[in-house]
């Protein structure tokens, strides 16, 4: 039920501003449900105009009397009524393509604006591939939803309605006998609906069990082989098969005997009606003409009658399906935004030091990570962070482009708080340099402009060739003019760091954080790297978050963490001769024969 | 359709029972209108008796009817479950005897998906072709034939419908189609651009680019509107078109019943069965076209499955003894070349190992020295020369025997979700808790494994996320040694752990496997120190042999690494 409503108000915030649209399917669809409930009743109309003609005929004293003249016209009618049906439907079912695409089009682009203000605990706390999924898959059902099963609520709710008032008008009581069997194939429904819900979960645990192990063993197929594992993989293999077969089993033969079931039902109430109608139209006061039309329409009626309950029965899984992704998404919608500072302060770089006063942090409640930590730095100074993982050094880094927020304590730009400066601002003045970073899909050239779209090539140039990166794009056959993407691997992880250290010079910012690569990057890269980086934070003050301590042998500054706490500071040599923490992990670090 | 049959078959029985049924629901469907004429007939002579009688089978047709519907799913679900359980059987049955480098050339991921959506298709459409297709021409042909005798006169109407509404189709179906390419690229292009921000999110906010990456995106899902809205459009036509036609064909039909009403006086209670054969042929079509583009997809899914069916395993090993060989190693004038590439990765390599050596392999970043590794385990068969394993051609040794010689860790260290004992018994099947515990030892893991509640029994999650780095490198390891191979290759395998415990697991190597070959690939030189020989490659040659000190000493490539690694002057302390 809560589902329920947070998918109502999901929809009703992007549909709302279709109301004059949704009026005029509702009306169109009326006057098309109209024509169509109308129509048999101008067919029964001309079978016993015929009927008449017929009699008239026969008897000889009639005939010069028997005319066609009204058959005609009453097919005339039928055949307008349907001209018409057709019209206002199709002009129904463009508005809601309309309507379906534009809306679906506006939920694509809300979501994508609504990320780029989250803060970034969502996208830590929760994985790529689910958040992806909110595109691909919820964003995805409800469109397939809204495309086919919005006309078909507006057909069946219009031709429920029409049905029910044209069958009371032609004849009540075989309105009654058309109606009869609905409880029964109600009661059917909902029993079948709630078994195939219920197994139909089981499916899908089942096979998403089976898809976990299958990728699982796949991918680690090189273990798999080294090791002649062959023959366990394919054993626990069979089991998920086995089971899913199963689960599956019930899962199909109660999702798919719904609507052989609604049929059949059909097909019995069509022949009640049958059987009734004829006894009706034998032991009624009815001419054999009128009765043999009420017959004809109500036959017609019969078969319409079950149409509605069918459509929507069979649109239940989508409906379903809906109801989830509109509340997934709008989960996403109802995050907290950016913390932005009510009028925040411009920020022109920094003057004269940054400080880190006495802070305490933590990314999940009660668990602290920093634990009152104090540094400061003067301009044009190089910090280094040291530590064994899970120190808190990252942590640092996310404080001071404000990723995160302090929980108390803070961080100063001569002497202003970093929270009172706009955002906007105060990320301009802070660059940073990933240990994996992202590329775009786009041309070498967008990616290393990507902090400002409008810089000149020169520039572009410019900064590749400080970060060592130059030559490598100039051989390649299209220049910077490669188009490249973030999965393809034109870069090797090391040349991708020079090609993100190239995008932070170009937007020549104040402050700088380099969390350096750890891996995959062989020793002469390192090196290539390392010279990018001397020359990058040449002038600028800078964090260098450092893996490998040869990078920061010249730091001005070293500060070692450990557990969240600041256990050693100073430089290189006097961290040395302090024969700590630093001096143990530089000893086991470098080759010292 | 070849790959589908023989499963079909195995099923055969439910076949049957499916298609018959189908038969009995279709008969039913398309008698009723016949028995309706005859107490039409009945109402006109007014002969209460046959009403009774026909209302009675009516009764007992619309039942017969919904018993068949109900029998006809549950064996259609046999048939489709069945075959989609066998088929994914031995297509995984398929992957586990491909060779590293079948795998490598579909890629693991891609072989995923077509274990499991493109079975799922596939499973959906053979439901369907019992469920509803079958049933399709069988009414499609039945109600044209009953129509015919209902009223032969009228053939032309029908055919004239069924002309038009499959023009219709044609045109809608030709017009879309290039849609459809369409909206699946700006579908892929929209999810590259949510993708990367999702990933990027920080390059994003730290560059301050959110308008613009905005603006992208807003590009990318417009193009994808404005397709998805043209579809749309072109769809409205379809079903207005439809059943205008139908209605046209029904008075045109009901207006020669008239003109003739003279001659064909019985025609009068024809019309509304002669109606319904037309809206059954009309819906036939109507779902027959439909069906076409769901088969078409499966089709699509179908020869994917039928590609990785007909792959032969590119390596076979030799039957044999299963027994492990001697650790001694030589490589004979290797050279080899990655499927696909152009320059070989290895070129012309040749040394030799003695049984219980240590070697290490270093080089720059491709220079091959995962490769040269991965040629001993047999992942791969070199392009010429021979690498031979206790002096027998590694070509020549069965799978069995080789693996019981050959341990293999990997620097990207993958244990198998379940418990930390199942991963180690996955390797030796025996192993009792003493000696995991020594295997533990050796690759420095009974410190932290021993602080685990369960211990050796503790859960190894999905991806083992429940370990850290140099946790998951540790147990790799003690996997890697718990079967005392001969040979034991440790690719970069230690590079999370830090250099005392890497220091300590050589130690322990040393001591407890002094029979036992290892190879050791590292980034690191001083991982290598100890080694008794090192190799060291460049651009897939061996420019040097010899230990550290010759190698510092007279190596120019091994110089440079070194230099590049070494500690400022007077920093030793």
């Amino acid at each position: 039920m809560r589902d329920l409503k947070n998918a109502g108000k999901y929809y009703w915030h992007y549909l709302k501003k279709y109301w004059f649209g949704f009026l005029m399917t509702a009306i169109l669809i009326g006057i098309s449900t109209a024509c169509i409930v109308i129509a048999p009743t101008y067919l029964g109309r001309a079978v016993s105009e015929l009927t008449t003609y017929l009699q008239q005929w026969t008897n000889t004293a009639t005939r010069g009397d028997a005319s066609l003249g009204s058959f005609h016209k009453t097919l005339w009618v039928y055949l307008v009524l349907y001209l018409g049906d057709a019209s206002t439907l199709l002009i129904a079912s463009m508005i809601l393509a309309r309507i379906t695409a534009y809306s679906t089009g506006t939920m694509r682009v809300g979501l994508f604006r609504k990320m780029q203000r989250m803060q970034v605990q969502y996208f830590d706390s929760h994985s790529d591939g689910d958040i992806l999924a909110r595109y691909t898959s919820d964003l995805d059902n409800i469109f397939n939803a809204m495309n086919q099963a919005l006309i078909e609520i507006f057909l069946s709710v219009a031709q429920f309605v029409g049905i029910l008032i044209v069958m009371f008008n032609q004849n009540v009581t075989m309105a009654w006998v058309t109606m009869g069997s609905t409880p029964i194939a109600l009661i059917i429904a909902a029993v079948v609906m709630k078994k195939a819900g219920v197994a139909v979960n089981h499916q899908q645990d089942d096979i998403g069990k089976m898809n976990g192990y299958i990728n699982e063993q796949v991918t680690a197929q090189k273990v798999i082989i080294t090791n002649g594992l062959q023959k366990d993989s394919i054993a626990g293999f069979r089991k998920h098969n086995q089971k899913v077969r199963q689960s599956a089993m019930s899962g199909q033969i109660w999702s798919g005997v719904l609507n052989p079931l609604m049929q059949g039902m059909a097909l019995l109430n069509t022949a009640i009606v049958i059987f009734f109608g004829s006894w009706f139209a034998l032991n009624g006061t009815l001419s054999t003409g009128a009765a043999l039309a009420l017959v004809v329409v109500f036959v017609n009626y019969a078969q319409q009658y079950y149409q509605p309950i069918m459509s929507l029965t069979s649109l239940y899984g989508m409906i379903q399906l809906a109801i989830t992704g509109a509340r997934r998404v709008d989960e996403v919608r109802s995050q907290p935004d950016e913390v932005q500072p009510a009028d925040g302060k411009s920020l022109a770089g920094i003057k004269n030091e940054l400080q880190i006063d006495d802070v305490h942090f933590s990314y999940l409640p009660g668990k602290e990570i920093l634990h009152g930590v104090s540094i400061s730095v003067h301009k044009g100074e190089m910090v280094a962070l040291v530590g064994p993982t899970g120190s808190g050094k990252t942590t640092v880094m996310n404080l001071l482009n404000r990723f995160y927020d302090v929980d108390s304590g803070g961080i100063t730009i001569d002497g202003t708080d970093i929270r009172e400066f706009s955002l906007k601002e105060l990320r301009k003045n802070v660059g940073i340099v990933l240990q994996d970073p992202q590329l775009f899909s786009g041309t070498i050239a967008d990616n290393i402009r990507f902090g400002d779209p409008e810089a000149s090539m020169e520039r572009v140039i410019d900064a590749a060739k400080q970060a060592n990166i130059h030559e490598f794009i100039a051989s390649l056959p299209k220049g910077y003019e490669t188009e490249v993407s973030d999965e393809q691997s034109i870069f090797s992880a090391g040349q991708k760091q020079l090609m993100s250290i190239a995008r932070t010079i170009l937007t020549n910012p104040q402050l700088l954080i380099l969390d350096e690569a750890t891996s995959n990057v062989d020793t002469v890269t390192e090196a290539n790297i390392q010279a990018a980086m001397d020359r990058v934070i040449q002038g600028r003050t800078s964090f260098v978050i450092a893996h490998r301590l040869k990078t920061i042998l010249n730091a001005d500054k070293i500060v070692v963490l450990k557990d969240g706490t600041i256990i050693e500071q100073g430089n290189h040599d006097k961290l040395l001769a302090e024969d700590g923490f630093y001096a143990g992990l530089y000893r086991n670090q470098m080759v010292t024969d | 359709m070849k790959v589908l049959m023989p499963y079909i078959r195995r099923y055969r029985k439910d076949v049957y029972i499916a298609l018959i049924s189908v038969i009995a629901l279709v008969f039913a469907t398309l008698w009723q209108p016949r028995l309706l004429q005859v107490i039409m007939n009945a109402i006109l002579k007014g002969d209460k008796d046959t009403i009774f009688q026909q209302g009675i089978i009516l009764i007992i047709l619309a039942i017969i009817g919904i018993i068949a519907g109900v029998v006809n799913t549950i064996y259609s679900a046999h048939v489709a479950l069945g075959v989609a359980t066998d088929l994914r059987s031995d297509l995984y049955d398929k992957v586990q005897s491909f060779a590293y480098a079948d795998v490598e050339k579909f890629s693991a991921s891609n072989l995923v998906v077509r274990m499991t959506n493109d079975i799922n298709q596939i499973q959906q459409i053979v439901m369907a072709t019992f469920q509803q297709v079958s049933r399709i021409p069988l009414l499609f042909v039945g109600a044209f034939i009953l129509a015919m005798i209902t009223m032969p006169q009228q053939w032309w109407v029908l055919i004239g419908m069924m002309i038009i509404v499959i023009a219709v189709s044609l045109y809608t179906y030709k017009k879309m189609s290039g849609y459809f390419a369409k909206t699946q690229q700006d579908i892929e292009n929209v999810n590259t651009v949510a993708r990367e921000n999702l990933m990027g999110i920080r390059v994003v906010k730290s560059f301050v680019q959110e308008p613009h990456e905005i603006k992208k995106f807003s590009a990318a899902s417009d193009s994808l509107t404005k397709v998805t809205a043209k579809i749309g459009y072109t769809f409205a036509i379809l079903m207005p078109a439809f059943f205008l036609t139908a209605n046209i064909a029904v008075v045109l039909a009901v207006y020669l019943v008239g003109q003739n009403i003279t001659i064909h006086p019985t025609y009068l209670a024809a019309i509304t069965s002669f109606i319904s054969y037309l809206m059954q042929i009309l819906f036939a079509v109507i779902n027959g076209g439909f069906l076409m583009i769901a088969a078409s997809r499966a089709n699509i899914s179908l020869g994917r499955i039928g590609e990785v069916m007909k792959t032969d395993p590119s390596m076979s090993y030799v039957e044999g003894n299963s027994d492990p060989v001697e650790g001694d190693i030589e490589f004979d004038h290797v050279t080899f070349t990655y499927p696909g590439d152009d320059a070989p990765t290895l070129r012309d390599v040749s040394f030799k190992v003695n049984a219980g050596e240590m070697i290490g392999i270093v080089g720059a970043t491709g220079s091959g020295k995962t490769t040269l590794a991965q040629l001993i385990a047999r992942l791969y068969d070199p392009d010429s020369g021979t690498i031979k394993v206790g002096g027998v051609d590694v070509r020549q040794l069965s799978e069995k025997s080789l693996r019981k010689t050959v341990a293999y860790v990997l620097q990207r260290s993958t244990l198998f979700s379940g418990t930390i004992s199942a991963n180690l018994r996955q390797v030796k099947e025996d192993a009792t808790p003493i000696q995991m515990q020594w295997a533990a030892n050796v690759a420095q893991a009974s410190e932290f494994i021993e602080r685990l509640p369960l211990t050796y029994d503790a859960p190894v999650e999905e991806r083992s996320s429940n370990f850290s780095g140099g946790q998951k490198q540790r147990l790799s390891i003690t996997r890697g040694v718990i079967a005392q191979p001969k040979i034991l290759i440790l690719d970069d395998a230690t590079s999370a752990l830090d250099a005392k415990s890497e220091k300590l697991v050589q130690e322990a190597l040393d001591r407890d496997l002094t029979k036992t070959t290892t190879v050791v690939i590292a980034e690191k030189i001083s991982s290598i120190l100890r080694a008794d020989r090192i190799l060291v490659l460049d651009s897939g040659r061996i420019v040097g042999n010899g230990n550290h000190k010759e190698l510092v000493a007279h190596n120019s490539v091994y110089q440079e690494i070194y230099r590049t690694q070494k500690a400022r002057e007077g920093a030793r302390s």
